[in-house]
């Protein structure tokens, strides 16, 4: 176990081809107040990494640094070991291989159709339009609600289903990583299995970054855990050996009780 | 209290709508009982003969609005957009300020300065005979809406959600895709309420332009030469209004050309009216 935990230690910073995402030495700061402190962390090419930590942590805030809808941070990241700054064709070309479902759900004021689509882009996937936004409504467990009403107002939905609605149109751009602010918070526990469904079975090709509250989604989904607090990634590992043995004393103490006091 | 004063402030604002086209109604009713409506479509307006046509004044108003707001309404949005998303944080209040400075100058200074500035400027620029033309007219009136038209869009654009811009951009949409499917749509009805202002003015607007459209009541040959010197239905009102003695045919008819005004407005607001879109 800790010869495991110092391989991962000593591999972290080498570009591994297995290595999706690769955070190095990640720093932010917002009007001179440091809100990520030297975050360093990787993703495998696919299976789910659940984010945890309590509220305030900056897991949000490293979400947006990854898309680059936050751009004010010291240190690299890489996507498929190329630079994310330097990403050919800029940000938003950038931002096309990534989906982000944010922790608000917000759906544009235009039917439900449109939203799917509205990130969809280039020629053929314009064309096939319809096609994939049926697939992305059945990924996010909500093309049986819809199907009959997709010209209606999104703001018709209720607010799981607009949650859901949020997580189709990040899936219609066929991203090659997704990043998930806590997706299934307002959902019940019907659709929260389905989405969960869906999640794993994307997380077979595609690398996802889960924020979640939920300890036991957590563990039921992800392969790897990433525990944060206050800015600073306390430990990342293998979802078992965090649950089960957690080698640092806040992980264990954010197990225990849900707290993180750390300095 | 209020309710009682809410209502009657209600009717008596609407009643006023119906009392003001009654008194304009009475004032010209002698031209149409005298000439019926023809007068409306002819081209000839001599006083002193009776004839009275109201095309090319009516012509004119309409073309020298249509042109002024073709060019002030993209200028002004693209404006609103260089404040909000171009113009350095700290200076932004400052061109706005500007701007509502600006939206508040009265119109005879911007008649002025266009009889000053403008007139001579397209004499010598396009080699006309006289600058005061159609041309002159449009775009001061673009001019004086300009302003109008950049604040109230730049609230509009203003009020659209940073969630909904920030969704649109982590979908991978370029800036000029965010302007197009997210900030205009959304900012559409406060744009189209500037446009209904502005228009009222320009179309209302008597002073400044006629110091600049050069008063002269010929329909411009071709139809879209903007660079003759033409009428507008406000303009001969103010300028002959003086002359016209109370209740001779000459006063009735510039009465109706104020009916006809307010008809025209009214048709605007009803036109603009978001149910006839759906
Ligand atoms: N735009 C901002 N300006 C100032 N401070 C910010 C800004 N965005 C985030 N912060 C601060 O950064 C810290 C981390 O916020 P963040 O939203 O990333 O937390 P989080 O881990 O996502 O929390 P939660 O679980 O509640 O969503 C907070 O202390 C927050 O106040
Ligand atoms: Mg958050």
């Amino acid at each position: 176990m800790i010869s495991n935990s110092r391989l991962s230690n000593i591999t972290a910073p080498v570009q591994h081809p297995t290595t999706a995402l690769q955070i190095d030495q990640l720093k932010l700061s917002i009007q001179g107040q440091p809100i990520l402190h030297e975050i360093s962390l990787s993703l495998p090419t696919s299976g789910i990494t659940a984010l945890i930590g309590p509220s305030g942590a900056g897991k949000s805030s490293l979400l947006h640094c990854i898309n680059l809808l936050q751009q004010a941070w010291q240190g690299e990241i890489t996507l498929h070991q190329k630079s994310i700054r330097q990403w050919p064709g800029g940000d938003e070309k950038l931002r096309r291989h990534i989906g982000l479902v944010a922790q608000k759900p917000t759906v544009f004021p235009t039917t439900i159709y449109r939203n799917v689509v509205f990130g969809i882009d280039g020629f053929w996937q314009r064309r096939n339009a319809h096609a994939i936004a049926e697939q992305a409504l059945r990924q996010a467990a909500l093309w049986g609600e819809v199907k009959d009403r997709l010209h209606a107002p999104a703001a018709s939905l209720s607010l799981g289903q607009q949650q859901r609605l949020c997580l189709a149109r990040a899936l219609a751009i066929k991203p090659k990583l997704l990043l998930l602010d806590e997706p299934t918070a307002s959902l019940d526990p019907k659709s929260k299995q389905l989405i969960e469904q869906a999640l794993s079975q994307l997380a077979s090709h595609i690398p996802l970054l889960l924020v979640s509250h939920n300890l036991e989604q957590a563990q039921r989904l992800g392969e790897q855990v990433i525990f944060m607090c206050e800015g600073k990634v306390i430990e990342q590992a293998d979802c078992d050996t965090f649950f089960n043995h957690p080698q640092r004393v806040e992980s264990k103490e954010f197990l225990r009780w849900a707290v993180c006091e750390c300095d | 209290m209020l309710r009682l004063f809410i209502h009657s402030s209600a009717w008596l604002s609407f009643s006023g709508l119906l009392l003001l086209s009654g008194f304009l109604l009475y004032a010209s009713w002698p031209i149409f009982s005298e000439q019926g409506l023809y007068f409306i479509a002819e081209s000839e307006w001599y006083p002193y003969e009776d004839l009275f046509g109201m095309l090319p004044a009516l012509f004119g108003s309409l073309l020298s609005v249509g042109v002024a707001l073709l060019i002030a309404l993209p200028l002004g949005v693209a404006a609103a957009l260089f404040n909000i998303e171009i113009v350095p944080s700290c200076l932004q209040p400052w061109l706005r300020l500007l701007m509502e400075l600006m939206a508040g100058i009265p119109s005879v200074v911007y008649g002025l300065m266009g009889l000053w500035l403008l007139v001579p400027f397209l004499e010598q620029q396009l080699d006309l005979l006289t600058g005061r033309t159609l041309l002159a007219a449009a775009l001061l009136l673009s001019v004086m809406v300009l302003p109008t038209i950049m604040v109230l869009s730049e609230d509009a654009l203003r009020k659209v959600a940073d969630d909904q811009r920030q969704r649109a951009n982590a979908l991978g949409l370029s800036w000029w895709a965010v302007v197009q499917r997210i900030l205009l749509p959304q900012a559409w009805p406060g744009i189209r309420l500037a446009t209904l202002l502005s228009l009222g003015r320009a179309m209302g607007e008597t002073v400044a332009v006629m110091l600049v459209i050069g008063s002269i009541d010929r329909l411009p040959e071709p139809l879209y030469n903007l660079l003759q010197p033409a009428q507008s239905l406000t303009s001969r009102i103010g300028r002959e209004m003086g002359e016209a003695s109370v209740g001779s045919p000459h006063w009735s008819a510039l009465m109706s050309s104020g009916l006809l005004l307010m008809l025209m407005s009214v048709a605007v607001v009803l036109l603009s009216q978001r149910r006839w879109f759906k």
